[in-house]
């Protein structure tokens, strides 16, 4: 058997970055529990709900900054990221889109089509998940911000609406996200080293996930043995 | 103790700001020692200019043309908490902060529990409730509304701003004595001439605990036409049960989709570059569509 060769799925500083992000957003999302569900806060008393709130906005601070940082230590890389979310869909990626629901429950019948660096079903949940938290930052901000300055009722009632609304989107878009990113999903076993090891994948599940970007990746040569 | 009411009688006010004292005073609130913090002078006694994190109550202050050659009409409103019989401040509030005395109606609060998220300020139809502490950081930061001095109430007293009124502009009893009390005065002060007066809290915001005379037009005093909590209250409140719910479906699917992929398997393929094709690591052979073959293993 011919030796197992690796592709680079994702650098180092993207790794750090989403490491980041996702550890500040669920601290935001258990801390925000505390304010969004009465019974916890009834339940753990005020000081911990009181100390929970001033961490929403010191990580809240962190959700936001580490993005924006990232995006400047790497304008190339940001725009690489943009990229490779915002391309015009095939019919490859129509048709993946349209069987993602029918795979998820199903993969041993549903087959899909080949994809590019970021799958079309991987840019509507990611895509989700990247509004999602922008919008979190938006209102948490106005929020945080309108309490402070004094603004009217009915625009931090707006503010609040949309916090909790995108809260909602983002449970559900997150808990799909780890369980596909995450290898949960059976066709998707060994994805994690992609994001939380060294960012590898192998060649044969790069070939099966993304198999127009694994064979460009290769043809050009950015294909390594593993380093044991 | 049956539900009570703080009366408040607009054309017997002199203004002299004793409620706002005693309000202080009874309830250990500082006084802001800046200037009147409406920031430019506009001539009005009104001060503060509206309620603040240590201002449970003001006096609020207005002229308005009386249509004579001389004169104005100066009316002196009331501005604090108006106790409402179905508060959403109460039904925003996540710590179970703020309740509702059962024996008065008056709509109170455990600054223990107080968590600070200020809901109940952006619920409040009359814009109320205030904070202390509220910054950058929001460290410790804490309820601040008239109480109804529910605490003298309990031991057979009045609320503090009652009981310093001097020309009894404020009356404290039964809510329907305070009203019938209302009623009769409205209709004395329209035999008077003053055609605009009106009764306010019988049935404002369902009704409230906090009973006005009002003597001049309503457009006159600090005090919302139609005050309705707020139509957000009720979204919030089904958001959180479908938050949960959408929580729930989400991982019974994934669990359903766990169970169907069980004992998945593919071939491990391999990309053979000189030939431009996908083989299969194991017996070299071409797959022509990499997830069909491996699928239908």
């Amino acid at each position: 058997m011919a030796e197992q060769r690796y592709l680079q799925r994702h650098h180092k500083q993207t790794r750090v970055t989403h490491a980041i992000f996702v550890i500040s957003c669920i601290w935001l999302m258990i801390s925000g529990l505390f304010v969004f569900v009465p019974q916890l806060s009834a339940a753990a008393g005020a000081d911990v709900a009181q100390f929970m709130r001033v961490t929403h906005r010191i990580v809240g601070c962190i959700f936001i900054l580490t993005p924006i940082i990232s995006a400047i230590i790497s304008p190339s890389g940001a725009k690489h990221f943009l990229g490779k979310y915002g391309y015009k869909w095939d019919a490859d990626d129509k048709e993946w889109m349209k069987k993602f629901v029918p795979y998820m429950l199903g993969p041993k019948r549903v087959h899909m089509p080949d994809a590019k660096e970021v799958k079309s079903g991987q840019v509507v949940a990611d895509g989700a998940i990247m509004v999602g938290a922008l919008m979190m930052m938006i209102s948490g901000l106005v929020l945080w911000l309108g309490g402070v300055f004094g603004a009217s009722a009915t625009f931090l009632s707006v503010a609040r609406l949309l916090h909790d609304i995108f809260f909602l989107l983002l449970v559900v878009f997150v808990i799909a996200h780890i369980y596909l990113g995450a290898g949960i999903f059976q066709p998707y076993k060994r994805s994690l080293r992609t994001m939380w090891g060294d960012g590898k994948i192998s060649e044969s599940d790069a070939l099966y996930h993304w198999g127009k970007w694994a064979r460009q990746e290769i043809e050009e040569g950015r294909v390594y043995e593993d380093k044991k | 103790m049956s539900e009570k009411a703080i009366y408040f009688d607009s054309s017997k006010c002199t203004a002299c700001k004793g409620c706002q004292a005693a309000c202080k005073c009874w309830n250990n609130l500082p006084t802001p020692y800046e200037l009147n913090s409406a920031g430019t002078f506009t001539g009005t006694l009104q001060n503060p200019p509206d309620l603040q994190p240590n201002t449970r109550i003001i006096i609020t202050f207005n002229e308005a043309d009386n249509g004579k050659k001389y004169g104005v009409n100066w009316a002196f409103g009331r501005r604090a908490c108006m106790h409402c019989t179905n508060p959403a401040c109460v039904s925003v509030c996540p710590s179970g902060a703020l309740y509702v005395d059962e024996e008065t109606g008056l709509v109170t609060y455990d600054s223990s529990k107080c968590i600070g998220c200020q809901y109940c300020r952006s619920a409040c139809p009359f814009d109320v409730p205030r904070h202390t502490n509220v910054g950058l950081t929001g460290d410790n930061i804490k309820i601040n509304k008239c109480t109804g001095c529910v605490d003298r109430v309990k031991q057979g007293r009045k609320p503090a701003c009652v009981s310093t009124c001097q020309p009894g502009a404020l009356q404290f009893g039964d809510r329907d004595e305070m009203l019938a009390m209302a009623k009769e005065r409205v209709e004395y002060l329209k035999g008077k001439g003053f055609a605009d007066a009106r009764v306010y809290g019988e049935t404002e915001a369902g009704g409230t605990h906090v009973i006005y005379v009002l003597k001049y037009p309503l457009s006159q005093y600090e005090l919302p036409e139609n005050p309705q909590p707020s139509g957000f209250v009720d979204a919030f409140g089904i958001l959180k049960p479908l938050t949960a719910a959408a929580a729930v479906a989400t991982v019974a699917g994934l669990g359903i989709s766990y169970a169907t992929g069980v004992g998945y398997k593919r071939p491990t393929m391999r990309y053979d570059e000189a030939n431009h094709d996908v083989v299969d690591a194991e017996t070299g052979e071409v797959i022509k569509h990499i997830d069909r073959e491996a699928g239908e293993l």
